[in-house]
């Protein structure tokens, strides 16, 4: 009892004395801190007087900008999901607010006239046969252009970024040139390029090849595939074709700077461990270029589903709507050849929700779940 | 060793092989627009039987036959086109780097969801978004205007991004001292954030350019006669009753030849403007 008492008295004294040796620090401290927090007080203070502009200074720097994008570009997102539960009769005019003080006259007019319709919409998309088909079309176009395309741009830019190539300025530049090429006008001129009668199919029946129907379809030349490609299949090539030659230098340029970025130190690692020009590639180039190359994937796909110019000029050119139509055309053909207005809608928050699915399995599977 | 720089020559054949034949398979239909515009309808349409690949003299009599052709108007079109990109570029390069600015060097309260806000409109294809905006552009009059296509698009999601991670590389000390000699903040992005940022506005300007020039959906939706673009006018020419291929060539050809020129003088910036966007973060 009286040790621990006596080890308390102890604990205490000690106290104590680091107590009393603290305070005047700590005292000392507080008056030094003082001034400065009443400098910081005035400061703040000065700012309160001079804003709101110091506050709302990066608010302006944003507030053009950030205008212009909630009006064109996030308040027509919201209003296709709300347009798609609709049926569209005609432009509005009713007022729905309007403020008139002097100078301020304001006045909010309902966009158009609707009638709600619920779910109709998306019920009508389950059994419209146009649909599938158009998606189907984009889906062909999707399958098959994008791994092409890309394939193709990886092989250019590994290529280009070899050591022993030379003038790599100038193949970068021709094989990029396309990209600057007018949409309508390099469609049609593709259009010209496939005729039955075109340069193509003179090259072709030059190196004694058959004639390919590209516009036209049909399911000759194909043999025993033709059940299964149908006769949709040379018309839907020449969109590929097309948008192959337009895209591939844009993403080859892409895919080269990713390469150049890899570090040499790795391919140095990799030869000392005896590997092969296969090995390299795909231990050290595939997974250093994963980000690049899920940003082109990404990018392609989602170009792929905003097809339309290439695709509609070849169908005026003659290839059958049916093989060629793709969900963009079909959209624009409800929207604005037959005004329905809110079953467009509906396909498109269909079409945008697909793109997402698409873009986040991409993103899931290429991601950064660095092994 | 023998065996090894043989398999060196044989890839290095093969690289130079494909390069090549990717080089003339791009440049092919470039190259034969150029010819074609300058023959008679007849000599390239038989490019089936009889390909001619020497340029012909009929250039001026194709296009005189495209200009006295009943509505289109086609030279005016490349004024229209030029007009209204150059206004959307510079318009959009305003918007964009003020934008960019603010985001990279200001903290506020609402920074990071109005970013990631506008980034995540970056995977939208806005093509899609033509029947809500053409129900605006009707309802706030601008049907058939200029404005119609050049304010949708002016506040450019890609461009904000480009120019945020750009001026993040301008130190905050020379910002900071520039405050001190009693720089208003706007002097700070007038006169030291743009002029730093040259490079990469010539970068934005390109694409965007580029985009603008490109433009077909919507201009086709609510542009009328008189007004319409490049791409708009040359498909009024195609989806016509008698297809003219000869006058075609020629829009095509003048639709494309500048625009080539112009990529191949500022190729430079085109690649570094790709590259800002799509590398990193």
């Amino acid at each position: 009892m009286s040790v621990t008492s006596q080890v308390g008295e102890r604990v205490d004294a000690v106290r104590q004395r680091a107590r009393s040796a603290v305070e005047p620090v700590l005292r000392a401290g507080v008056d030094a801190v003082r001034p400065v927090r009443q400098r910081q007080i005035r400061y703040t203070r000065d700012l309160a007087d001079r804003s709101p502009v110091s506050v709302s200074v990066p608010y302006l720097f944003l507030a053009p900008f950030f205008v212009l994008f909630t009006t064109f570009l996030a308040f027509p997102i919201l209003y296709t999901v709300y347009l798609s539960f609709h049926n569209y009769q005609g432009i509005g005019s009713a007022t729905l607010l309007w403020i008139d003080v002097g100078p301020i006259d304001f006045q909010l007019t309902r966009i158009a006239n609707l009638e709600y319709v619920g779910l109709a919409n998306y019920q009508r998309l389950l059994g419209d046969g146009l649909f599938h088909n158009a998606l189907a079309n984009t889906s062909f176009i999707l399958f098959v252009q994008v791994p092409l395309m890309i394939g193709l741009a990886l092989a250019l830019a590994l290529a280009l970024n070899a050591s022993w190539m030379r003038f790599k300025g100038v193949f970068r530049t021709t094989i990029a040139l396309p990209v600057s090429a007018n949409l309508v006008a390099y469609a049609t001129v593709f259009l010209l390029l496939l005729q039955e009668f075109g340069l193509v199919n003179y090259v072709l029946t030059g190196l004694g090849l058959p004639r390919v129907p590209w516009l036209s379809g049909g399911t000759q030349i194909l043999g025993p595939l033709a059940g299964v490609l149908g006769d949709g299949f040379w018309p839907r090539l020449s969109l590929v074709l097309a948008v192959t030659w337009r895209w591939t230098g844009y993403n080859m340029i892409i895919l080269l700077a990713g390469l150049q970025n890899v570090p040499t130190q790795l391919y140095e690692a990799a030869e000392i461990d005896g590997a092969n020009r296969w090995e390299k590639f795909r231990y050290v180039t595939l997974p250093q270029l994963r980000p690049v190359l899920l940003f082109v994937v990404v990018t392609s796909t989602i170009g792929t589903f905003r097809l339309f110019s290439e695709p509609l000029i070849v169908s005026e050119g003659g290839a059958p709507l049916r093989a060629t139509r793709t969900l963009v055309m079909y959209i624009y053909n409800m929207a604005f050849q037959q005004f329905q207005l809110g079953y467009a809608s509906a396909m498109t928050v269909v079409l945008v929700g697909i793109v997402a699915v698409l873009s986040v399995v991409q993103i899931s599977i290429g991601g950064d779940d660095d092994a | 060793m023998r065996e090894d720089t043989r398999r060196d020559a044989v890839w290095k054949f093969l690289g130079y092989a494909f390069v090549l034949l990717l080089v003339v398979l791009m440049m092919v239909p470039i190259y034969w627009i150029v010819v074609a515009s300058t023959l008679p309808e007849q000599a390239f349409l038989a490019a089936g039987t009889d390909p001619r690949l020497i340029p012909g003299t009929h250039f001026l009599s194709n296009l005189e036959a495209l200009q006295s052709r009943q509505g289109v108007n086609f030279i005016r079109s490349i004024g229209n086109s030029v007009l209204i990109a150059v206004v959307y570029t510079l318009l959009s390069l305003v918007l964009c780097s003020m934008g960019g600015f603010a985001f990279a060097k200001y903290d506020f309260r609402a920074k990071e969801p109005i970013f990631y806000t506008i980034l995540a409109t970056l995977t939208l294809p806005i093509q899609l978004l033509v029947i809500p905006l053409f129900l605006m552009i009707s309802q706030m009059g601008l049907t058939n205007s200029y404005w119609a296509i050049i304010l949708p698009w002016a506040a450019n999601p890609l461009g904000i991004f480009l120019m945020r991670q750009n001026m993040k590389q301008i130190p905050d000390a020379l910002l900071e001292s520039a405050r001190i000699d009693g720089a208003t903040e706007f002097q700070l992005y007038y006169r030291i954030a743009l002029p730093t940022m040259k490079s990469s506005l010539a970068a934005l300007a390109i694409v965007l350019f580029l985009f603008q020039w490109n433009l077909f959906l919507f201009p086709l939706v609510v542009l009328e006669q008189g007004k319409y673009t490049i791409p708009v006018a040359i498909n009024q020419i195609v989806g016509a009753q008698r297809v003219y291929y000869d006058q075609i060539m020629v829009a095509a050809a003048l639709s494309i030849i500048p625009l080539f020129l112009l990529f191949i003088f500022l190729q430079r910036q085109f690649v570094s403007g790709i590259l800002a966007g799509s590398i990193k973060e």
